[in-house]
């Protein structure tokens, strides 16, 4: 049976078929293209029935057998997707079902219920503040949906207002309870599929980078305590590749095969290290990756971070949010190598085939220059002398890219140089290995230091009789590269996020929108890390620095004060409830003056108006204090029942605000003569 | 226009008050009831100028006005009029009794039978007579000025309560003042209504009870009414709570109250001015009345702060 229609111009319902269908868009990825189209018709009948156009609800039987439909393909597509997924896409399956039935209050309520619970859903794809203003936006949304389906004739302005009350009201408790209630691990495992990898990657095939080099995206951020690093000094470690096919580098595979050996037994890297040291916080943006960043040679206490054979930092789990993390940074400290026999086997493999130019040009130098310096020296000033340029737009090299490099094109990007002088070293019989991570910076003040993706770097380590040393062919070609940054770098072809013009990182040249993408980017590094930053560590550091030391009756103490704390707050809310009502302007100052009157001891009886106490008490008050009280007795009268414009109701309040003054000037000079009652 | 009103209407109480000495207040209140388009009942001793100041009050109207004295063999058509056979015409002809004036003075009410009271009392409700099937309009504007005695005085029929809510107020006159009573005996023998100058005429009347609507109710005094009535219902201490006529009564009155004054807007004055002669004879039991117990509408009156919100 068609049922009639509870939607009509029901606001309730439309701002909850609208928080729906945002909160739907903002979870588009997650979500199956069928999940997404049933939400789009459940929200295509809500409206219709809103405005409506449709007068009748959709009968029951349809409804139940769309329902065992959507539920029997749900089962057959969502089976793999995981528990969270699966979790997700059931959820929101059901609400535009439940949308599409909407009656009832019980229906509603429950929608609204799960609502907030699918907000809470989307803070764990996105956090960043933009969506986290976006998701406290619809929950706003939501409650002005309840209290719409409370008072429904209720004027939209006064529910706004009413609704933001509550939300500010509610803001210092959820401060606190952020503050204080435990953080809890991840209860299940984040699924990786579906999310994109962003940042470096295991591999790199020349070229690789420079596409890196046109995003403007955020990689980490750096908070030094004390010393900050000079430009020529920020070479942030990422990963260490050291396996070439003539194309590519990549990890190697006894390398990575080796420390997982050495993480499954928990035995960390632990070289000797002294000296000056650079101490700074770091917070990764998320990678979906293990690998963090560090300059040479990185320690960190953090806990979940592992110290790898090769001076790299490497988390426990992958980056799925932003991770922070302490880092000392011993920069004087020489790399020595942490198994010379490994290292030296692995980093002088090359491939057998291929380059021949190459390999032609390497043995013929090798015989020139037999001392590995001289070597150095050589393919040094060849670089810097044939004149080899930094372009962010190499050419592609399909057949024998380190040949085509350095006797062709003579152009390329960092990788290229660093491909191709890792190369030629081992070549000439020098262990050498490519490392990629980020070069450089931007220093925000004296705060922090953000790296970004644009900033993504490769260079050469070779290992002389002291550890491993840095090389970095790009800069003898492109000296600006090091000291001013990849954007002064390519100027010369004005190739930097060529892709992207209106990125504001594109546009830093025009100055108020470099303030803005300043502004936006500290607005970024605070909510990074004071909010999503605020871990179980901090927490402790948090409670430790009020308690001292924690022991189970001062934490017991401290949750007691809390929830004091809480109560204290909410009574504060209620109080006006509790109080007397406070009166209206007008009201107030004539009660002041019934007080002020009521101290010399001539008291209005309860039941008179104002007019007539006005004529027993001014034959009891002197002259002067008579005049002003009757004229503020006569105002508050007119004020009060006199229908009058909005203005003159002002100036009266004005008026009688400074009779009253008078008055209480005029008593305190000369005191009532009344005696007798 | 409306300063033109105000004075005419001040000039009806100086008018009165030259023969009802120092009795102000009561004449503004009588003026008021028949303002606001209500009867009136003036209920005192003999003796007391009722039936003076029912007289002034037609007179300061410019109406025409008769008498019917109450009696307790008064029969319906004594007041109503008969139907008497033309034998010329051959026809039955409507002769209007004395309640076909602008203002009937019924004099001494309550000494009449049931049956008559209620004649009345229709005819007041409803501004027509039915005689034999037919319909009789009575002039307009038509007030009716009751007077009566206090009910312990031999020879009376009390009004029964259904009856006394046809009023709009009920005054009282009472004593003189010392002054007042000395000054009247000082004064040359007048006490002739027909001394008194006809102030207000049918058209200023009709101006002034249109007015009488418009004057503007704050909210604040709709509370102070209703919180006196409700008061009067929830309280043990009335014998008859106020009915929702009666609310409206005492805003009527109390409008009316405001233009006498001279105000287009209400005050809590206002009402406390009008409340004891538009609630007192509501509240009483109609049968244990006494006018010297203490008035039930200034114990209603005192308990409730018309400034509380």
């Amino acid at each position: 049976m068609p049922r009639l229609n509870p939607s009509a111009h029901n606001k309730a319902h439309l701002l909850l078929t609208l928080v729906l269908l945002c909160l739907t868009g903002s979870l588009y990825q997650p979500l199956q293209l069928w999940i997404l189209v049933l939400v789009l018709c459940s929200v295509a009948i809500r409206l219709s029935l809103y405005m409506n156009w449709q007068k009748h609800q959709i009968s029951l039987r349809t409804l139940n057998l769309l329902a065992i439909l959507s539920a029997i393909a749900l089962a057959y597509f969502g089976w793999q997707l995981g528990l969270l997924l699966g979790m997700l896409n059931l959820l929101v399956m059901a609400s535009s079902l439940k949308l599409m039935l909407l009656g009832s209050r019980r229906d509603y309520f429950q929608l609204v219920g799960v609502q907030f619970f699918l907000l809470g859903t989307g803070l764990v794809f996105q956090q960043n503040i933009a969506f986290s203003l976006f998701y406290a936006v619809l929950a706003l949304m939501l409650l002005l949906s309840l209290a719409f389906h409370i008072s429904p004739s209720t004027r939209f302005v006064t529910q706004l207002k009413r609704v933001g009350k509550l939300c500010l009201q509610a803001l210092p408790l959820s401060l606190l309870l952020f503050l204080v209630i435990p953080k809890l691990g991840p209860l299940w495992q984040m699924p990786n599929a579906g999310s994109s990898k962003s940042g470096l990657s295991e591999k790199v095939t020349p070229g690789d980078i420079a596409n890196l080099a046109r995003s403007a995206d955020l990689a980490f951020r750096a908070t030094f305590s004390g010393a900050v690093p000079k430009e020529g000094q920020r070479y942030w470690r990422a990963l260490v590749l050291e396996e070439f096919d003539g194309r590519s580098w990549q990890v190697h595979p006894y390398r990575s095969k080796f420390r997982e050996r050495m993480q499954s037994s928990r035995f960390s890297f632990a070289p000797p290290v002294a000296g000056p040291t650079f101490d700074y916080q770091i917070i990764a943006q998320p990678t979906q990756q293990k690998w963090l960043y560090g300059l040479d040679i990185a320690r960190s206490d953090a806990p979940l971070v592992y110290h790898s054979h090769d001076y790299q930092l490497i988390s426990q789990i992958p980056l799925q949010s932003t991770f922070s993390y302490q880092v000392r940074s011993y920069y004087n400290t020489p790399l020595v190598a942490a198994y010379p026999g490994i290292d030296d086997n692995i980093n002088l493999q090359v491939p057998k085939n291929g380059n021949p130019r190459t390999r032609e040009w390497a043995a013929k130098l090798l015989q020139e220059h037999p001392d590995p310096k001289d070597y150095i020296a050589a393919i040094e000033s060849y670089f810097t002398s044939n004149g080899f340029r930094y372009t962010l737009r190499p050419n592609p090299m399909p057949v024998d890219p380190v040949d085509q490099f350095l006797f062709d094109d003579r152009a390329g990007f960092c990788s290229h140089y660093a491909s191709a002088m890792t190369y030629l070293l081992r070549l000439g019989g020098i262990p050498a290995r490519m490392v990629t991570g980020y070069l450089g910076g931007e220093m925000r003040g004296e705060a922090y230091m953000s790296v970004h993706q644009y900033d993504a770097h490769a260079w050469v380590e070779w290992l002389s009789d002291t550890g491993w040393q840095r090389l970095d062919p790009t800069v003898l070609v492109s000296p600006m590269r090091l000291d001013f940054g990849l954007e002064q770098a390519v100027a010369y072809e004005n190739s930097f996020l060529a892709d992207a013009p209106f990125n504001l990182a594109a546009l830093k040249n025009i100055a108020w929108l470099n303030q803005v993408r300043l502004l936006l980017a500290d607005m970024d590094y605070y909510w990074s890390r004071m909010v999503l930053g605020f871990d179980r560590q901090n927490q402790q550091a948090l409670l430790r620095s009020i308690l001292g030391q924690l022991t189970p009756g001062r934490l017991a103490l401290f949750g007691l004060a809390v929830v004091a704390l809480i109560a204290l707050l909410l009574g504060l809310y209620q109080l006006k409830q509790w109080l007397p009502h406070r009166h209206a302007p007008a009201t107030r100052y004539y009660q002041k003056a019934l007080t002020m009157l009521a101290a010399q001891g001539i008291e209005r009886p309860e039941w008179q108006g104002p007019q007539d106490f006005s004529e027993v008490a001014t034959a009891q008050l002197s002259p002067q204090a008579a005049v002003y009280f009757k004229q503020l007795s006569a105002l508050y009268s007119s004020h009060q029942y006199r229908p009058a414009s909005a203005q003159a109701q002002k100036q009266s309040l004005q008026k009688m605000r400074l009779l009253l003054k008078r008055l209480k000037k005029a008593l305190r000079t000369a005191p009532s003569f009344r005696q007798q009652p | 226009m409306r300063m033109a009103m105000q004075n005419q209407i001040q000039q009806a109480v100086v008018e009165i008050s030259q023969l009802i000495i120092g009795k102000q207040r009561e004449i503004k209140l009588a003026l008021t009831c028949l303002l606001a388009g209500g009867h009136l009942l003036i209920e005192d001793l003999p003796g007391m100028g009722k039936t003076t100041l029912s007289h002034a009050l037609a007179r300061v109207f410019g109406l025409d006005f008769s008498r019917v004295q109450f009696t307790s063999d008064l029969l319906p058509a004594d007041m109503l009029g008969v139907n008497i056979f033309n034998s010329q015409t051959q026809a039955f002809v409507f002769h209007p009794g004395p309640l076909f004036s602008q203002v009937v003075l019924a004099d001494e009410i309550n000494r009449a039978s049931p049956k008559t009271q209620s004649a009345l009392l229709e005819a007041m409700e409803e501004r027509q007579v039915s005689l034999d099937g037919e319909t009789h309009k009575l002039p307009s504007p038509f007030f009716v000025i009751g007077t009566q005695n206090p009910i312990h005085q031999a020879g009376t029929y009390p009004l029964p309560e259904s009856q006394l809510d046809r009023f709009l107020m009920r005054i009282q006159l009472g004593y003189p003042s010392w002054q007042a009573e000395k000054a009247m005996l000082q004064q040359p023998m007048q006490d002739n209504a027909t001394t008194i100058k006809p102030v207000l005429d049918e058209t200023l009347l009709a101006q002034i009870q249109q007015s009488i609507p418009k004057v503007h109710a704050a909210e604040g005094i709709l509370d102070y009414i209703l919180r006196l009535v409700t008061l009067s219902r929830e309280s043990e201490q009335f014998p008859n709570a106020l009915s929702p006529r009666a609310t409206k009564a005492l805003l009527q009155a109390a409008r009316s109250w405001a233009v006498v004054e001279g105000r287009d807007y209400l005050i809590p004055e206002d009402v406390q001015a009008v409340l004891p002669a538009v609630a007192e004879h509501r509240l009483r039991s109609a049968l244990t009345d006494h006018p010297t117990q203490t008035s039930l509408s200034r114990i209603l009156l005192e308990q409730v702060d018309p400034l509380a919100a």
